[in-house]
């Protein structure tokens, strides 16, 4: 066989590796990433588990024609004699193909960037309009709700379902994180300044809120419920609770 | 008495002779101890609490007492009293004819140093992983408490710098001191006593970065952040003082390993004929010249705070917590490729070696880690999307970050590159190298999820991050350093690694690293945050599988442990060239003789002349 047949075999092989890899991680991205990830109570997360979907499907071709050479080299090119082999082919570079290869991970990069940008533009008007403005406020190691325009305070989170609300989140203390998990959302409390996110929950339900910058001693306790609660349902919740400041 | 005088004279070293490790411990702790008496005795009686004050002193005083005990200050304290080492005396210093004594000593020869950087490298990877352990056999089940949370707190922020110290001089340290100055044709750094200086900083940083563990009541992590730094105990105050040391240390080592590759490479070594080892190193070192400032300086401004009063980072004096974490990670993503870069040039070394052909597009690759030194200076600010400072930088910040990813192809097209139909020989260095290259692209994939910023804002600070950094620092790094040491040994000792045990230990953690690091993927996705002591029960499972691999991890290191060790005593003999490489250090003898080279080489090519006509 000439060294030409030989390279053309190469090629085939790595590219059915290739093809089966790229597949597989295809499959992986769309069925088990989704799952993985908590459920969304929100659009911001559905974007979020969205992009984990298909930045897995993009990076699956890359991650496989890596591991297709990886496959051909350990099994093809392996040398299985004794000693120091013989010395390979003196490829010193090939223009083309590292021209093909810059190219194409600048489109790719290019691609990332475009869609990350886009997504910012849609959480940035988000933040832009809100119908309502909750105060939170981290300390050693409970957070605490202030909902704006009420002297209404609470330890759990109750919010209203389907409406914009703005966070304005600050820290008595040390910065603690503030996450909800099943709504993708997460802003630093820091002391002695106010910073903002925010959500529009799209479901009924109880979620979580962990802290997640370290806080001290208790840190893995800093933890409290959301309950997305029907409009009818959080009005009535808000009226029936008793002043306090 | 006269004759004994010249002897002494003749045999070089003077004072030198009496000092060793030993002497410098001495003298560290009686330094140490007299500087905690007299703060202690002057500080603690005005009735406020100096505990501070007198911790930073006392660890300043051992840092003193150690660098005085070596034996560092002998030489500058003789240039300042008009006297000059002679030429037994510099003899002395290199180690000529001391046997083992002089691995114990302030020895200038870079291959001394270069064993020395081993061992401190095994020492702090080893201490580290212990406290992995700790932390790893703490988060078993969802309520072990194997130790309670502020000791946990403590295993979590030693942990971290003691794994950041030892992969920034994993590679770096041993190989660009032991192997560098042969590969490019020089007798010796270009700052010998410097040399020497670096690594016995570094030694005296050790005991405080472990003290301050034992002292304890340290909240912050390894980030050090803002207020909670300045909550924590005294122990902190060793922390700072350790890597305040450890950044001197690291910038004489940076200087040094830039010098020597400029200005000491033989007649021919042209910068386009450097082993890429060379380049990687350089470029290694002038990025830890940029960013370990800023390790000092935050290190420094922290103690500030905490000791004269100061509020540079405390809210409720006017300071802010972002200034910390700004400084912080201007030092932290630069310290990344500081630290990836040494093992990336290791690995193309081999990759080149064990195919057997050249290096794949050696201006590529050069280029592609010069783009990577640039663009690491301007991607901090994503460890900081979700602080909430400046959010308008967020875009421009993605857009950084997720430039890299185009110089970081690069390393991978010039490895497949290499490897492409070459004749692949699968000895332990290249065993490793494999299992970096399928390591290191989950470790790099998972950073381009988390340069998106509606992705980050849902797994900043989770698990998902842990899992992701630890594929760069155990899958990548670890990998290519301990390929390094299997590929350089051989030259270090005129052994080789036993193959069996390393075979063993690279599957225990090739295999570990994955049980590990994807199990901890999946509890950072369904919502576990980072630093958690205990966690909540759907996140059982994969928890447990994470410290199972964990073990497996340990396992394995024990394993090449003991086959280093070994191997050292009673190994397979090597002779000076077993890999049929071609750079220089190749070309000299085994065991590599003082000043390496009876006669400076010519160099008419670079290394790398696989299969091309000899000329």
């Amino acid at each position: 066989m000439t060294s030409n047949d030989n390279q053309k075999n190469n090629l085939r092989q790595i590219f059915w590796i290739w093809l089966a890899i790229t597949a597989f991680g295809v499959v992986v991205g769309i069925y088990a990433t989704p799952r993985l990830m908590p459920r969304a109570a929100s659009n911001t997360m559905h974007l979020s588990v969205l992009t984990m979907v298909v930045f897995t499907v993009a990076a699956a071709p890359i991650a496989a024609l890596v591991y297709s050479v990886v496959i051909v080299a350990l099994t093809k090119w392996r040398y299985r004699g004794e000693g120091v082999p013989p010395d390979g082919p003196p490829i010193r570079g090939n223009s083309p193909a590292t021209s093909i290869w810059l190219v194409v991970s600048t489109l790719l990069t290019v691609f990332l960037l475009v869609w990350g940008l886009a997504l910012l533009a849609v959480d940035n008007g988000a933040q832009s309009k809100s119908q309502m403005t909750v105060n939170v406020t981290g300390q050693q190691w409970i957070w605490s709700f202030g909902y704006a325009g009420t002297q209404v305070h609470s330890l759990d989170l109750f919010l209203p379902v389907d409406t914009d609300v703005k966070f304005a989140v600050t820290s008595k203390d040390v910065v603690h994180g503030f996450w909800i998990v099943q709504m993708g959302i997460k802003v630093n409390a820091n002391p002695g300044v106010i910073t903002t996110t925010a959500v529009t929950p799209n479901r009924v339900g109880t979620f979580d809120i962990r802290c997640t910058e370290i806080c001290g001693l208790n840190h893995a306790f800093m933890v409290t419920r959301v309950h997305v609660l029907t409009k009818k349902n959080f009005d009535h919740w808000l009226a029936t609770q008793p002043a306090t400041n | 008495m006269n004759s004994t005088l010249e002897q002494r004279h003749a045999v070089g070293g003077g004072f030198l002779r009496r000092l060793n490790f030993g002497t410098a411990a001495v003298s560290g702790l009686i330094f140490g101890f007299a500087a905690w008496a007299l703060s202690h005795h002057f500080l603690d009686d005005s009735g406020q609490g100096f505990a501070d004050q007198v911790t930073v002193l006392t660890g300043c005083g051992w840092v003193v007492g150690f660098l005085l005990g070596i034996g560092a200050l002998t030489g500058p304290g003789k240039w300042f009293t008009g006297r000059d080492q002679s030429h037994a005396d510099e003899m002395y210093l290199a180690g000529k004819d001391l046997g083992r004594k002089r691995f114990f000593q302030y020895t200038t020869d870079h291959k001394v140093v270069g064993v020395q950087y081993i061992i401190a490298t095994m020492v702090l990877l080893g201490a580290g992983g212990i406290l992995a352990m700790g932390i790893r056999t703490n988060l078993l089940t969802p309520g072990n408490h194997f130790v309670n949370q502020q000791v946990y707190n403590g295993f979590l922020g030693v942990h971290g710098m003691l794994m950041i110290l030892g992969l920034i001089i994993a590679v770096a340290g041993p190989w660009a001191n032991f192997i560098l100055p042969i590969q490019v044709g020089a007798r010796d750094m270009a700052f010998p006593r410097l040399n020497a200086l670096s690594l016995w900083t570094l030694i005296a940083a050790i005991p405080l970065l472990l003290g301050s563990l034992a002292i304890g009541a340290m909240d912050m992590g390894w980030v050090t952040q803002g207020p909670i730094s300045d909550q924590s105990g005294i122990g902190f105050d060793l922390f700072a003082m350790s890597i305040i040391t450890f950044t001197i240390s690291t910038t004489v080592a940076g200087v040094n390993t830039i010098c020597t590759v400029l200005t000491m490479r033989t007649k021919g070594m042209t910068m386009e004929r450097l082993p890429i080892f060379a380049w990687a190193s350089i470029f290694a070192a002038g990025l830890g010249l940029y960013a370990f400032p800023f390790f000092l300086v935050v290190m420094s401004l922290n103690l500030a705070d905490r000791m004269v009063g100061t509020s540079f980072f405390i809210a409720s004096g006017g300071g802010t917590g972002w200034l910390q974490e700004n400084l912080f990670w201007l030092m932290g993503h630069p310290e990344v490729y500081v630290i990836l870069l040494p093992a990336v040039g290791a690995i193309l070394e081999i990759a080149s070696v064990f195919s057997r052909k050249p290096l794949f597009s050696y201006r590529t690759v050069v280029g592609g880690m010069a783009g990577l030194c640039g663009l690491s200076a301007l991607v901090w600010a994503h460890h900081m999307f979700t602080t909430g400072w400046a959010p308008t930088l967020g875009g421009p910040f993605m857009l950084t970050t997720e430039l890299i990813s185009i110089p970081t192809g690069v390393i991978f097209l010039v490895l497949l590159g290499t490897i492409w139909r070459g004749n692949i020989w699968m000895k332990m260095p290249m065993i490793w190298v494999f299992g970096f290259i399928v390591n290191f692209i989950v470790g790099g994939i998972t950073g381009i999820y988390l340069s998106d910023i509606p992705v980050d804002n849902q797994m900043h600070g989770t698990m998902f991050v842990v899992a992701h950094f630890h594929y760069v620092f155990v899958g990548s790094v670890l990998f290519g350093a301990i390929a390094a040491l299997f590929y350089w040994f051989p030259k270090v000792s005129g052994r080789f690694i036993d193959e069996k045990m390393g075979r063993i230990s690279f599957w225990l953690v090739f295999i570990g690293t994955h049980v590990t690091f994807i199990s901890m993927f999946v509890s950072g996705l369904r919502g576990m945050s980072r630093r958690y002591s205990s966690y909540a029960m759907i996140f059982e499972h994969t928890n447990f599988i994470t410290t199972i691999g964990a073990y497996m991890i340990m396992s394995g290191m024990l394993v090449l442990l003991g086959a280093v060790i070994t191997s050292w005593r009673s190994g397979e003999p090597s002779g000076p060239n077993p890999w049929g490489g071609k750079s220089l250090e190749w070309m000299v003898p085994t065991p590599v003789p003082l000043e390496n080279f009876e006669v400076l080489p010519v160099i008419t090519s670079d290394p790398y002349t696989y299969g091309e006509a000899k000329s």
